[in-house]
């Protein structure tokens, strides 16, 4: 067992930190506040090969894995919880679903493109009334003959308004429920039976575009289905168990964000006549937060490296997103603390660290079902996949 | 085009900086590494007229055997392959023992251009560079912040005091030393992180290159003294008003 770093491997810890302070900061506090989205800033990590991990180089992959793909967003998630989220849209989400499930011709048409961000990736599970029971959707595709006919309506999509390809899924035969749903590579332009529309009432991440999809009588090819008639349950929870490591990172970069600004304050900051880093309360604060830190960063490093040995990892993924999106809004809200007023102000970035890492404790699976698969796991009532 | 750029390993400039031992050095035990910044200027450029010319492009850099995660960066921006000069004490030798390393190596190699930073970070001496070409016999420009090569001639500018800049032709083979301004670093792209793994990267003992004797010394290095806290002056407003105007008139030429 080893804890070390390669040289590669530091060097892309580096050059993602240094990525996110000079691309993303500088205009971070505008962007913020206008929601602003920045296309260009997606293809320039697609140029870098930010979304070439854990695919084959033959469409476009970079030679690393997952390991190095969380390297990614903690650095990136730690300046900004928003601009980790197009790892999972262009690479960790769709590109690695379609390359576990895709036939040739799919991943040749589709993975280069989402890899290189010629394409925006989203995948579209949750709806207005269906989110943590996948199988309660209520998205049908129905079989036309030449083509299949997509009706219903997606909710809390990331990249639904700026998304190009990407992944759908809706049941073909409701009754045979779990079995009954399909995964489909859909195309969210030029679809007269798609619109598309933004949502901006968010708490956090206003640089990641989230909206709503609705699907009427949307006609779409009949070679759209990925893997195969009925297996979209299956793919859905296998593709979730990824992202939901990205996720975990993002979480990580969060709370270290968070961290790092906590500890700068309480060595500047001065009360009574002393640094308040001095005082033992604040130190009680900053040694839970930097303990729960390190604990979650062995763990999503941990699931991480299991996936990359494609050894089973649903366990320890789903304890990572849990334990490390908690940390995160622990870390979050202390920092906040710490801050005093200037916690509590939009000038400072606490409270920006606190609204982001909110999100965490939702996406991919919510905090409770982390611990609904955690618990049967641990049970032994369902078998670590 | 057969290229030379030098570059060296230098603490992040934020850690937190202790002096060592013999009181000679700073402490190199809890840093983090990277590039020296203005040798990422020099890379960058070396590897934009790598791009143009073609050619060989050798990234070079003296130090332990850690300064091999620096050079793996450098050869992922575009350099070649990496000459590592093994020798852990290089932080005890002065800018003209540095330059004889890197002139021995360069002087059978026949590079036609080198690219150096124009000072390190932590030295700050900005000698290495005009003394490997003067060992060498060939042309060197300081702080360069733009260059052309063109029909075997180099043409750079470089910055002045007062806002001036000159422009100078050189012919190579030449060297320069580069300076903010001069470029954009590239980030280096995962896949060539991961193909510079595979780049030749040859050490050579330290012993084997020098072959001068040091002309200088640093004997000591030390934080400057703080400075004694202020006066305060305490009591009735007008008794604290009395006595800072006493101390103006005494101590400062603010009143007569």
């Amino acid at each position: 067992m080893q804890f070390k770093l390669t040289d590669e491997q530091k060097m892309m810890q580096d050059m993602a930190r240094d990525f996110a302070q000079k691309e993303i900061l500088p205009t971070l506090k505008e962007d913020e506040r206008e929601h602003r989205f920045r296309p260009e800033l997606v293809r320039k990590m697609g140029d870098l090969g930010f979304f070439g991990c854990a695919i084959p180089e033959e469409y476009g992959g970079n030679g690393c894995g997952f390991f190095e793909s969380v390297l990614l967003a903690e650095q990136l998630a730690k300046v900004s919880g928003s601009w980790r989220v197009p790892l999972n849209m262009q690479n960790i989400g769709p590109s690695v679903t379609v390359n576990r499930f895709g036939t040739r011709e799919q991943k040749e048409r589709f993975i280069p493109a989402w890899v290189k961000a010629d394409s925006f990736g989203f995948f579209a599970i949750t709806e207005p009334n269906s989110g943590s029971d996948v199988a309660g959707m209520g998205t049908t595709a129905t079989d036309r003959g030449d083509h299949w006919e997509l009706n219903g309506q997606k909710m809390w999509i990331s990249n639904a308004h700026v998304g190009d390809w990407g992944l759908v899924y809706a049941f073909t035969d409701r009754s045979k429920k779990y079995k009954g749903m399909t995964c489909f590579i859909v195309n969210l332009k030029d679809n007269e039976g798609i619109v598309t529309a933004p949502i901006e009432t968010k708490l956090g991440l206003h640089c990641s575009p989230t909206g709503e999809i609705a699907f009427t009588q949307a006609r779409i090819p009949k070679d759209s289905v990925l893997g195969e008639v009925g297996q979209g349950f299956k793919i859905c929870m296998w593709q979730l168990n990824n992202t939901r490591v990205s996720c975990a990172a993002g979480a990580l970069g969060i709370g270290g964000g968070a961290i790092e600004a906590a500890i700068n304050y309480a060595n500047e900051r001065t009360q009574f006549g002393k640094k308040i880093g001095s005082y033992q309360m604040v130190q009680a604060q900053i040694a839970d937060m930097v303990a729960e830190h390190e604990a979650a960063k062995l763990l999503v490093y941990q699931a991480a490296w299991l996936k990359d040995q494609g050894l089973p990892n649903q366990h320890q993924t789903s304890i990572a997103k849990l334990f490390a999106s908690e940390a995160a809004v622990h870390a979050a809200s202390e920092t906040m603390k710490i801050f005093g007023s200037y916690g509590f102000s939009t000038e400072f970035p606490a409270e920006r660290f606190l609204r982001d890492a909110q999100s965490l404790r939702v996406v991919e699976g919510t905090s409770n079902i982390q611990k609904t698969i955690i618990a049967g796991i641990a049970l032994g009532d369902v078998e670590n996949r | 085009m057969n290229i030379l750029v030098c570059i060296k390993q230098v603490p992040d400039m934020e850690s937190k900086f202790k002096i060592n031992g013999a009181g000679s050095w700073y402490d190199s035990g809890d840093l983090a590494w990277r590039m020296n910044e203005y040798d990422e200027y020099a890379v960058e450029q070396a590897v934009q007229l790598k791009e143009k010319t073609g050619g060989d492009l050798t990234v070079l850099c003296i130090g332990p055997e850690r300064v091999k995660e620096t050079m793996k960066k450098a050869l992922a921006m575009g350099c070649d392959r990496g000459v590592h000069v093994a020798d852990d004490e290089f932080f005890k030798k002065d800018s003209f023992s540095i330059a004889a390393v890197i002139a021995e190596f360069a002087k059978t190699k026949s590079f036609d251009l080198i690219f150096t930073g124009m000072q390190s970070q932590d030295r700050g001496s900005g000698q290495v560079g005009v003394i490997i070409a003067e060992m060498l016999g060939i042309p060197s420009v300081t702080t360069i912040v733009s260059f052309v090569f063109d029909n075997n001639t180099i043409t750079v500018k470089r910055e002045l005091e007062g806002g001036l800049k000159a422009v100078i032709k050189a012919p190579v083979p030449a060297l320069v030393t580069c300076q903010l301004g001069l470029n954009t670093p590239r980030y280096p792209t995962l896949p060539n992180i991961m193909k510079a793994k595979k780049k030749e990267l040859l050490s050579i003992p330290v012993a084997e290159l020098l072959n001068v004797s040091a002309h200088q010394e640093t004997t000591s290095l030390f934080f400057p003294e703080k400075k004694g806290g202020g006066l305060v002056l305490e009591g009735e407003a007008g008794d604290v008003a009395d006595k800072l105007i006493n101390i103006l008139k005494e101590k400062t030429a603010v009143l007569a």
